[in-house]
């Protein structure tokens, strides 16, 4: 079984939420996620990962694209950052404000991406010592795009149960009033 | 030269809950594309036992593809009938295939659909939905016909249709194949067309599959249903609170539509003269769209206030016309700016849709500039300074600047998602534990909240550093931004305030489906019928594919 890419997204945004981050941020992890899947990486366990562990990633990677323009002076440097794969949906979004290709160096893997597309040399790494996101680079063999997504079990029971923290538990008058009970609906 | 109506006058909750369909609406781009590009229609299998269960399969061929909607019928006990979101059974189930399904297909289909939301679909859908029927009339026609005689036209027009479907989810809902996989189509380009094609396709499930109850019923003596009384059946829908979130959760798109209609008013409010013929279809539709007025029934308070306004509206506008032939200069925008001082909104919004329709080179060609197709609008631009983000808030929400949104009046809903089956609901933040679970469905209450943090800092402060200190401004910030590239995406309206109607959303955006005969059934829910009076697929022509929304004058 496959999910769509809206899934992926929705649910993402909604455990962020879950995990305590505000709306705009969970709105930022939701998309981040949906850029990974669709780049054939497992955006669903690193999003889980840093939502259950360390979630500075996303912060980091949020306040880089935030000051994307700085790139072009110098580079950006994120010192020991757990999951770092999270950082790159955010140079991605710096490459595509910048309307440039931008480089990140997560000790055992480099990657490079246009902000749409991603070419990614060596294995992503856990934990990175050092993630430099440099403004600069081409691709010549990306990734190839994927329109679904298959998050492992475990990963996608984790983003479940965060975004069931932001579901309030139903009353009988929630279930009458504020769904909208009226006039008859079986009629 | 005739300008766009602001923002500021369009954008309110009581005029966009007085929004009619119009020449843009997504049906009528649909069927008007379907007959101009000749789409062919079968029905591939229709295989129904006597009490009314099996499936069908209807195709739809375009140019380059095919659609399928596969039906599924069910025996559903009296007391397992609900439109509401909370139910778990239905009359009947379907889901728009892309392309032609295999048996394969089939049987996946049959084991998911009938569960609707516990089931799931693939990339090879389009749409999941269901439909419940009209009781009432479904068993007068069904009667009728296993007699041996018509339906009472008079009972039809009452309800308007056999079913109504109660959700029809798309875009990727439960495992459906993502609006991407579809937005290059040109078949598909215009928003909700998937969506759109399903409810046509299950109009014509629905008209074969109450003929066929009815020669059940009444073996070898059953008449079938007159073309005439098929034509007037629509197809019900009952929509609830999900459908509000939808417009503040996309206000690219939201902004698209509005902005859509807003330039056809503008262009045909520009035009120095309109010609005899193009008088002449604007007082032949407004003739037929007055029969349409005269059909529409509701037994709310709410719209029944709103129906007697705009049936005043009518009068007046009748009086008008018959001392103005529309022959001076600037003729539709003296008409418009005579409508703003002499006709209710709801009143004011009919004419505005009314004079696009003699203008369809005008129009329809602003069709395809509905979509969102700015993916990048959702980025946030850091280095925007605190200085342009108030302005551009203030720009939105001078208006909520003022509001004291300490006041229990003004912030006395909260929006919040059920546990229970993860749909939208409202409620009363003062009286129900909902507060921590409020969704961020409240812009104008944030925007001032966000205004007043930015009040203490240096106008050229980049916007990133508060995005730093302030994450939870952080929503309120980005929607400033995509309020300068879409001036018409918020709602200028308090959409927690203890007088919010919900309906007026739902409104909004059925309107822009093409749906008719809003009838709320409380401050939260509606029905609608869609396609009431189109022709069926086997009868859609050129000739037909577009003004069907308005019905022809009795002879």
């Amino acid at each position: 079984m496959t999910l769509s890419l809206n899934e992926i997204d929705a649910q993402a945004k909604r455990a962020a939420r879950g995990a305590g981050y505000s709306w705009g941020m969970a709105e930022e992890a939701g998309k981040a996620a949906r850029w990974l899947c669709a780049q054939g990486l497992d955006g669903v366990s690193v999003l889980a990962q840093a939502l259950t562990r360390d979630g500075t990633a996303l912060t980091r990677g949020v306040a880089m694209a935030d000051r994307a323009v700085r790139l072009h002076d110098e580079p950006a440097t994120l010192m020991d950052v757990p999951c770092p794969a999270l950082v790159l949906p955010f140079a991605a979004m710096a490459a595509r404000q910048l309307r440039a290709g931008v480089s990140v160096d997560l000790d055992s893997a480099l990657a490079v991406t246009d902000g749409d597309r991603l070419q990614l040399s060596g294995p992503l790494p856990d934990h990175a010592a050092c993630v430099r996101v440099t403004l600069g680079g081409a691709l010549s063999t990306p990734v190839p795009r994927l329109g679904r997504a298959s998050p492992t079990p475990e990963a996608w029971a984790t983003l479940t149960r965060l975004a069931a923290l932001t579901y309030a538990p139903a009353t009988d008058e929630s279930r009458l009033r504020g769904a909208g009970a009226g006039l008859s609906d079986n009629d | 030269m005739a300008e766009r109506r602001p923002p500021d006058q369009v954008m309110r909750l009581s005029r966009l809950g007085a929004l009619h369909q119009c020449r843009l609406s997504f049906m009528r781009q649909l069927t008007r594309r379907m007959a101009t590009e000749g789409w062919t229609f079968h029905r591939q299998a229709f295989d129904v036992d006597a009490n009314g269960v099996g499936h069908a399969v209807y195709c739809a061929t375009g140019p380059e593809r095919s659609y399928s909607l596969v039906a599924f019928a069910h025996d559903l006990p009296p007391e397992k009938r609900s439109d509401r979101v909370i139910a778990d059974a239905w009359d009947a189930t379907f889901a728009l295939f892309d392309g032609v399904p295999t048996q394969e297909d089939l049987d996946r289909l049959a084991r998911n659909v009938p569960l609707q939301e516990a089931g799931r679909i693939s990339d090879r859908e389009l749409s999941l939905s269901r439909a419940n029927r009209s009781v009432r009339l479904w068993a007068h026609v069904v009667d009728r016909l296993a007699a041996g005689q018509q339906p009472d036209a008079a009972e039809i027009d009452a309800v308007g249709y056999l079913m109504r479907t109660t959700a029809v989810y798309g875009s990727g809902k439960f495992g459906a194949a993502d609006r991407e996989q579809i937005a290059d189509r040109p078949e598909m380009q215009a928003p909700f067309q998937a969506e759109m094609l399903s409810v046509y396709l299950t109009r014509w499930f629905v008209r074969d599959l109450v003929n066929h109850m009815a020669r059940q019923q009444g073996v070898g003596r059953a008449a079938t249903l007159a073309p005439d009384l098929a034509r007037k059946l629509g197809i019900g829908n009952s929509t609830g609170l999900g459908m509000a979130p939808f417009l503040i959760n996309h206000p690219v798109l939201f902004n698209n539509w509005i902005l859509t209609r807003e330039e056809a008013l503008a262009r045909v409010r520009a035009l120095p003269r309109a010609s005899v013929q193009e008088r002449d279809v604007f007082r032949t539709i407004y003739a037929r769209a007055t029969g349409l007025v005269a059909r529409w029934r509701s037994d709310h308070p709410i719209q029944q206030r709103k129906l007697a306004a705009l049936r005043t509206d009518l009068r007046a506008l009748d009086t008008r016309l018959a001392a103005d032939d529309l022959s001076g200069p600037t003729p539709w925008d003296a008409l418009i700016r005579w409508s703003e001082t002499a006709l209710s909104e709801e009143g004011q919004e009919l004419l505005v849709s009314l004079v696009l329709e003699p203008y369809p080179d005008l129009v329809d060609g602003l069709g395809c500039c509905m979509a969102d197709s700015a993916p990048e609008a959702f980025q946030i631009d850091g280095s925007m300074t605190v200085g342009t983000v108030q302005d551009l808030l203030r720009d939105s929400f001078g208006w909520a600047l003022e509001l004291d949104w300490s006041r229990r009046q003004a912030n006395a809903r909260a929006w919040y998602v059920s546990a229970e089956k993860q749909e939208p609901r409202l409620g009363e933040r003062y009286e129900e534990p909902i507060s921590a679970y409020e969704q961020p469905l409240a812009p104008a209450r944030d925007a001032a909240a966000c205004f007043a943090t930015l009040d203490g800092l240096a106008p050229d402060t980049p916007i990133a550093d508060v995005l730093s200190a302030h994450p939870q401004h952080r929503h309120t910030i980005r929607r400033a931004q995509i309020s300068a590239r879409a001036p018409y995406g918020e709602i200028r309206d308090n959409t927690i305030g203890a007088d919010v109607l919900p309906i007026d959303m739902l409104r909004a955006k059925l309107s822009f489906f093409g749906a008719t005969h809003f009838d709320p059934r409380s401050d939260r829910w509606v029905r609608i019928s869609m396609y009431g009076n189109a022709p069926y697929p086997d009868e859609l022509t050129p000739a037909n594919a577009d003004l069907w929304v308005y019905p022809e004058a009795a002879p």
